[in-house]
């Protein structure tokens, strides 16, 4: 068995309760080192435990060889915290980041014992609740879970543990329907909506997190300064679906800062939003939190090319390495359809930024398939790239690498191209082939799995029904379908073969509205997605609503605003 | 700069890490406590600190060692002791740290007192371990990537007994640590499985001690610099 530490906690800053009226156990659908550095259980983990009667365990999916060694034993899926079976708890949450690992759900309920369908479950069975951000499109996964909860859950929390109380599983469920965002499949009633925790910006982030003994994938403060991006990107469902901005206070983070320095041991902080060069007080809170510690570094996962000048002469001192830019489309009319915007002047501001202030490496990431895209377009990529290669030469004299990273677009709910097609698989593999031919010698790029980026595609907006699908590949041997090594395009083509439903298609047309708009409500205008779709292909552009215009995208009202720093 | 010596036990969820781990977890809990660490010279400044003796996975340890450099406003012994096991994680706990002056050589681990259980016939167990007492040599093959080695066990497994249990026995054994290197646990339980026809597994796997060379001497009662629970 490969890490035997994944599967026995004992990391620092653990919680176990003994007594607790209700056990809710926390899991995210891929290996340790992936999962434990996920910061919205981190969230989820520290409230129930530290401010409801109930106690949060964690579990996250075993490894193949685990999972082998488990069925071969019969062992049961078991927490971290208490080391007992998962099946006997009263509320199994999961957080959905992707569609590619929805495979990894069922594997972990089958290895709990837990019936795989919500209507196979009995009172003994935990209620398993899913959400996160793929639940923008449940379909895939619904007849998996007893319940969904759409958007930011902090301030349902207690409602949510509160319900627990409920004498049975059903009067449980009944409970849990009852909470704003909550959406029980097969249930009667208008759309779920959306939740937006309008408490976020003056509430501490979490200040206990559980600091992992093995390597994980982030090992760094991480701290959330702002939610919500309105930069208002059309293909970007994070940007639509967690709007609105709102941004947490330069004090609270400077605080929070010093506190999880001290409770983590870590050396770097990560400020972390959607697009954290956006954040009103990131120059005031970069410098004092650099202040907080000598040699402390503080690092920002995302720079906008727009910016990046500007912001990489400032966050030089900081960044290790490599820098990377997204301009997403290869040439300027694509990447206003988008509504990118970036302009060439200012990416080659950026790159020479870049390699001046002795970064050693660039990595450009760029989409093939989106909506509109035509060969000139995937040409721009390897131009683009070419440009860049030649000023590494100029500037950092071979002593810099650069790297080109090419994904296919997947379209998804909740976005104004919701409803365009997925390229198709053979389309794709010939615009890869074209930017491969076009790139300039001794520049790496790397593509996406096209058959990855189908299922994808598939499972972003599937319908009833979409589900046969996932239990069908995970049937003939589907998990961990996010990781290359993992990932076995036949299983799915078996399949979607089995099941009927084509790969890459999303199975509706929209002209009775979507399915996923059917069962949630994202808070989003349908005309602004609609608008939006329409000046992206005018090659319009839409300003962020942050500097002044509002784009009436309809998710601001009745309480839930734009809260950004004065 | 002063090297410090500190004795720490691995148990419970902890024995399953690796030794990069806990190397990790030491360095982790020195951050935690709020105790510098010197660091190396250089582009990028590592903290100079070392466990020099890996621990197997899986294994607990009695009596481990980590040898760590410390600044000069390092706090002192005793008050660092009591900060590191505060911070430490379930499992890992600071039991000591003894002061070693600048010019100290870096201990070097002699032997190690090793025990663990072998499930099977506890009869055919204790006629293995009989059985390698009496051999005058036990060649050993053993395979790896970096090329296939044969070596007498006996030259570095000594001392072993073995107690029945109820359906397997208790083994105890010494591993000697030669300027040539060690056996591995595993290598002695599997020969010993092999010899009781039994499958290999062993359970329970502690390190119970270990002999250092230029361990520095433990100073007189109520001295400074040396610190232990």
């Amino acid at each position: 068995m490969s890490r035997p530490g994944r599967y026995v906690g004992g990391e620092f800053n653990t919680r176990v309760k003994a007594g607790a009226r209700h056990r809710v156990v926390l899991s995210y659908p891929d290996v340790y080192e992936i999962g434990v550095s996920n910061p919205a259980l981190q969230i989820l983990y520290s409230h129930i435990n530290d401010a409801t009667p109930a106690a949060a365990e964690r579990a996250y999916c075993p490894w193949p060889d685990m999972a082998d060694l488990m069925r071969a034993a019969r062992v049961p899926l078991w927490s971290l915290e208490t080391m007992t079976a998962v099946s006997d708890c009263d509320l199994w949450g999961f957080t959905l980041p992707h569609e590619l690992c929805y495979t990894n759900v069922l594997e972990m309920l089958d290895l709990a014992g837990v019936p795989l369908h919500a209507g196979e479950r009995g009172e003994a069975d935990p209620i398993v609740l899913g959400g996160g951000p793929s639940v923008a499109d449940p379909w895939p996964v619904a007849p998996f879970f007893d319940a969904f909860f759409i958007g930011e859950v902090e301030h349902r929390l207690d409602a949510i543990v509160a319900a627990l109380d409920a004498p049975s599983r059903a009067a449980r469920l009944q409970a849990l329907a009852a909470i704003p965002g909550v959406w029980v499949p097969g249930s009667a009633g208008g759309p779920a909506e959306r939740q937006v925790f309008m408490g976020f910006s003056a509430s501490p982030p979490v200040l206990r997190p559980v600091v992992p003994v093995l390597e994980a994938v982030h090992d760094r403060v991480v701290i959330e300064v702002m939610r919500g991006c309105t930069a208002g990107c059309r293909f970007c469902q994070a940007g639509m679906w967690s709007r609105p901005v709102r941004e947490r206070p330069v004090d609270l983070v400077v605080e929070a800062a010093d506190r999880l320095l001290d409770e983590t041991g870590c050396d770097e902080v990560s400020l972390l939003s959607l697009s954290s060069c956006d954040y009103s007080g990131i120059e005031e809170a970069l410098t004092r939190i650099r202040a907080l510690r000598p040699g402390l570094r503080v690092s920002l996962p995302s720079l906008r090319i727009d910016s990046a000048a500007d912001s990489l002469s400032r966050f030089a001192a900081d960044q290790r390495g490599s820098v990377t830019l997204a301009p997403e489309a290869g040439t300027q009319e694509l990447r206003d359809a988008i509504n990118k915007g970036v302009d060439e002047t200012q990416f080659e501001d950026a790159v020479r930024a870049t390699f001046s202030g002795g970064f050693t490496g660039l990595k450009l990431y760029f989409m093939i398939g989106l909506p509109g895209e035509t060969d000139a377009d995937v040409l721009g990529i390897a131009r683009m790239a070419g440009t860049a290669a030649r000023l590494a030469k100029e500037i950092a004299r071979g002593r810099a690498r650069l790297s080109v990273s090419v994904s296919s677009y997947v379209p998804k709910a909740f976005t104004p191209y919701q409803l365009e097609p997925f390229a198709d698989a053979a389309t794709l593999r010939q615009r890869q082939r074209l930017v491969r031919e076009a790139m300039p010698r001794h520049v790496r790029v790397a593509f996406h799995d096209v058959a990855a980026s189908e299922v994808e595609a598939t499972l972003a907006r599937g319908g009833p029904g979409s589900d046969r699908l996932v239990e069908e590949a995970w049937r003939r041997g589907a998990r961990f379908d996010g990781w290359s090594e993992h990932f076995d395009a036949r299983h799915w083509q078996a399949a979607a073969a089995a099941t009927g439903l084509e790969l890459g298609a999303s199975g509706h047309d929209g002209a009775s509205g979507t399915p996923w708009e059917a069962v949630i409500d994202a808070g989003l205008d349908h005309d602004f997605l609609a608008a939006e779709l329409e000046r992206g292909r005018r090659g319009e552009l839409t300003a962020d609503c942050r500097d002044g215009a509002c784009g009436a995208c309809g998710v601001c009202g009745g309480g839930i605003e734009m809260e950004v720093l004065g | 700069m002063t090297w410090w010596l500190v004795s720490f036990t691995r148990s419970g969820p902890a024995r399953y890490l690796s030794h990069l781990d806990t190397a990790r977890v030491v360095q982790r809990t020195f951050a935690r406590a709020a105790v510098p660490i010197a660091l190396s010279q250089g582009m990028r400044p590592k903290p100079r600190i070392s466990l020099p003796l890996p621990l197997p996975v899986g294994a607990a340890g009695l009596d481990e060692l980590a040898v760590v450099e410390v600044p000069e406003d390092a706090p002192g012994p005793a008050e660092a002791l009591r900060a590191l096991r505060a911070a430490a994680p379930p499992g890992v706990e600071p039991v000591g740290i003894v002061e070693a002056g600048e010019a100290h050589p870096r201990p070097q681990a002699v032997a190690a007192e090793y025990a663990c259980v072998v499930d099977g016939d506890a009869g055919a167990l204790a006629a293995a371990v009989e059985r390698y007492g009496i051999e005058e040599t036990v060649m050993y093959e053993r395979r790896s990537p970096k090329g296939d080695r044969t070596f007498d066990l006996k030259e570095y497994v000594v001392a072993v007994t073995a107690e029945p249990l109820a359906g397997g026995a208790h083994i105890g054994f010494t591993v000697r640590h030669r300027a040539d290197g060690a056996a591995r646990s595993q290598e002695f339980i599997d020969l010993i499985a092999t010899w009781a026809r039994v499958e290999p597994a062993m359970r329970g796997l502690e390190r119970r001690c270990v002999v250092w060379k230029a361990m520095p001497p433990a100073p007189s009662a109520g001295e400074e610099g040396r610190v232990s629970l």
